[in-house]
């Protein structure tokens, strides 16, 4: 018998009615105390050390602090001088732009794959497991291959040379060129994480109910249609979230910038977070890098509640 | 209560005690512990701490009552692990620094010149002192120098009937469509933001007449004439297609450049310990650094540096005039194939046809002027020599930027 629903009916509840909370016997409520107990060590570390650093960068960017001084509190000069920094606001635009390249492009190849590897067939396994593969590959090894990829002898470069000589801003290899190399990146970037997408998606994918496509298909839906209104929607959370995780890593971009171009060709590629290191690491001032790390920290906080706000409301 | 008085008075004398034993180590030249941290100097771990415990054995025979400990460190993150460790007061009393550190970690040491003998001041090669001196004081006793003179490789001009090496810039350009019409770089260049341009930039820089900043190192200088010099010598060399272009962008492994393919006539950015693995040692060429104005080369100087929070700063100055002698360099300098920065311990290897011609070479190198900004000065520089390159900006243009940029970090 196939389900059907009607158009344009409210959905009902789906979760099982509500049960009155049984009362926990003495002996479950001493275990769950045990259970808290023991878990209390574990929890105070990483409250110690997940947080203590975080707190005490946010501190450190409102001090002058560089190794072998004494912290001097300076108030909002680190804020100030990150206003006023050129270099700042160029390695802001850079993330910026590699976000808006790699983030759609990735979660566009995730749910590809994954409706792709929905389908039962007889290598499937193999398949997923193939495409997974570079989410366990190191990264730095990665960009160490796709560094020669790009390069002027590279494959890439012997098949997409003609068609971009022909376009412009290309000059014999993409590492080399500062309009591409970005895409560059965020197609290195998207080839390691688009496997851990692709299964989040899946596990979705495979929660959903078969009855509603089911009945579509009945009602004469064409696979598009049935991808648009039925599929897609009630992906919504899943896409939410990876749009959030995937941000959150594009913003925090650095060991492909740092293995495959060292923040170039001038400045073309030169992050925040490779600004951050650079600061705190190369030039060991550590109030202006801690700075850096504070506005890197505010705006992927206001990234994600405004991906909350469009994408994700319903969800 | 009067056990009460009894226990206030044993923990005040305990804590006066406590005191009393580490101020009097703290001034006694003859007591105390010292704690060195060194890098894989000697690549041979085993060889490298031998060497080490043996000299500490030799000190402790004239000073007894002060301990040693020399800890070896992987190069990588070094800076990091040093500046967070001095942060946290754990840092070590005694610590290997090359120049390019020392101003950045001059609020931290306690200069040398107090513990060295005036002969053993008098004893270093002029260069290699006033690598070491910044604002007037001796930050480290040095134990070594290196070089990176021109290195060119036989086999290169054998392919072009070539039998004389370049000297100056115009011989190089001179030379360079020969090599190129063979399949051959004339040169290689790292012009990625990540390689330093000690070793990139500034020897031509130096060669031109030029340094980084001016005499009193308030202000950059770099964008003089002999800056810009440099540059249009580099971008005819790039524009020429003399050069590979890949090491524009990124800093491949040396296996997959050109070097490693006999494809690279000369380079000033590899020593040739570096090639001679691909060229074989026979094909190595060690010649003097070019000339545009002078012949001048970087050579880093290796030395031991006293922390200021050391236990024992009279301690850690005798073990560092003791590991700094001529014999103990000099052993240090052999074991670790890099060359002395004393005049008296004369040549080190006379039998070695390459390391003999990298020594002579010692003297003709620098490590230009020390400055507390000069790393930060280096990000600025090298993006827009790189634009440059790569014929974004040009030379002036990209010399004058910088040069804007450099103004606020100098405080200007």
């Amino acid at each position: 018998m196939t389900a059907t629903i009607e158009r344009g009916a409210p959905a009902g509840p789906t979760g099982p009615p509500a049960r009155p909370r049984a009362r926990r016997s003495p002996l479950q409520r001493r275990e769950a105390r045990f259970g808290l107990l023991f878990a209390l060590p574990c929890f105070l570390l990483f409250l110690a050390f997940r947080f203590g650093p975080g707190l005490a960068g946010v501190a450190l960017a409102f001090f002058h602090y560089e190794v072998g001084d004494t912290p001097r509190f300076t108030g909002l000069a680190n804020l100030s001088r990150l206003l006023n920094d050129d270099l700042f606001w160029k390695a802001l635009r850079v993330t910026v732009v590699y976000s808006v390249i790699a983030v759609p492009l990735s979660l566009v190849c995730s749910l590809a794959m994954a409706l792709l590897v929905r389908k039962k067939f007889r290598t499937v396994t193999f398949f997923r497991s193939v495409f997974f593969l570079p989410v366990v590959t190191s990264l730095v090894l990665a960009a160490t291959v796709f560094t020669w990829i790009f390069s002027s002898d590279g494959p890439w470069t012997r098949i997409t040379g003609p068609v971009l000589g022909w376009l412009g801003g290309y000059d014999g290899s993409w590492l080399a060129s500062s309009v591409w190399v970005l895409p560059a990146m965020a197609l290195v970037s998207v080839w390691s994480r688009f496997g851990y997408g692709m299964l989040i998606i899946l596990a979705r994918l495979q929660d959903l109910p078969a009855e509603l496509e089911e009945a579509a298909l009945t009602d004469g839906a064409s696979s598009w249609q049935r991808f648009r209104y039925i599929v897609l929607p009630q992906l919504k959370p899943a896409l939410f979230f990876l749009a959030v995780i995937e941000t959150t890593g594009s913003f925090q971009v650095f060991d492909l910038v740092y293995v495959m171009t060292g923040g170039g060709p001038a400045h073309g590629s030169y992050t925040l977070v490779f600004q951050l290191v650079d600061q705190g690491f190369k030039f060991f001032d550590l109030g202006y890098a801690s700075a850096i790390g504070l506005a890197l920290f505010v705006m992927t906080i206001v990234v994600a509640v405004i991906q909350r706000l469009t994408l994700g409301r319903e969800s | 209560m009067k056990r009460l008085l009894a226990l206030t008075a044993a923990l005040c004398l305990g804590v006066v005690a406590a005191c009393g034993s580490g101020g009097s180590g703290g001034s006694d030249a003859d007591s105390g512990s010292v704690t060195m941290w060194i890098y894989p100097v000697v690549p041979d771990q085993a060889k490298h701490q031998a060497f080490w415990d043996q000299r500490i054995a030799d000190f402790k025979k004239a000073n007894p009552n002060i301990d040693v400990k020399v800890e070896i460190f992987p190069w990588p993150q070094r800076d990091q692990k040093l500046q967070t460790a001095i942060a946290a007061g754990k840092g070590p009393d005694v610590v290997y620094l090359i120049p390019d550190q020392l101003p950045k970690y001059a609020k931290n040491i306690e200069p040398v010149d107090s513990y060295l003998s005036d002969q053993d001041k008098a004893d270093y090669l002029d260069n290699a002192k006033a690598a070491v001196t910044y604002e007037g004081k001796m930050l480290g006793a040095p134990i070594l120098t290196s070089t990176r003179p021109l290195v060119c490789d036989r086999k290169a001009f054998q392919a072009i009937g070539e039998t004389s090496y370049p000297k100056t810039w115009d011989d190089l350009l001179a030379l360079a469509p020969r090599f190129k019409a063979k399949g051959i770089d004339a040169t290689n260049y790292f012009a990625s933001p990540d390689a330093t341009l000690n070793e990139s930039f500034y020897p031509l820089l130096w060669q031109a007449g030029g340094d980084v900043f001016s005499a009193d190192g308030k202000s950059v200088a770099f964008d003089g004439e002999a800056g810009v010099k440099a540059l249009e010598f580099l971008k005819k060399l790039v524009d020429g297609g003399y050069v590979e272009k890949d090491l524009l962008s990124s800093i491949p492994n040396i296996e997959q450049t050109h070097i490693a393919q006999h494809k690279v006539a000369c380079t000033w950015q590899q020593a040739p310990a570096d090639v001679e693995a691909f060229w074989g040692k026979e094909n190595v060429v060690v010649l003097p650094p070019l000339t545009e104005t002078k012949s001048v080369g970087y050579g880093t100087v290796g030395s031991l540096s006293i922390l200021s929070g050391a236990k024992s700063k009279a301690a850690a100055g005798k073990w560092v005039a003791f590991a700094g002698q001529p014999n103990v360099a000099k052993e240090y300098d052999l074991a670790a194939n890099l060359f002395s920065p004393r005049k008296s311990t004369g040549q080190l290897y006379p039998n070695d046809p390459v390391q003999s011609a990298m020594e002579k070479t010692v003297t003709l190198t620098t490590v230009g002027s020390l400055n507390a900004k000069s790393r930060d000065v280096m990000a600025v520089l090298a993006p827009e020599i790189q634009a440059a390159l790569l014929g974004k900006k040009s030379s002036q243009d990209a010399l004058s930027s910088a040069a804007e940029q450099a103004k606020g970090l100098l405080g200007q």
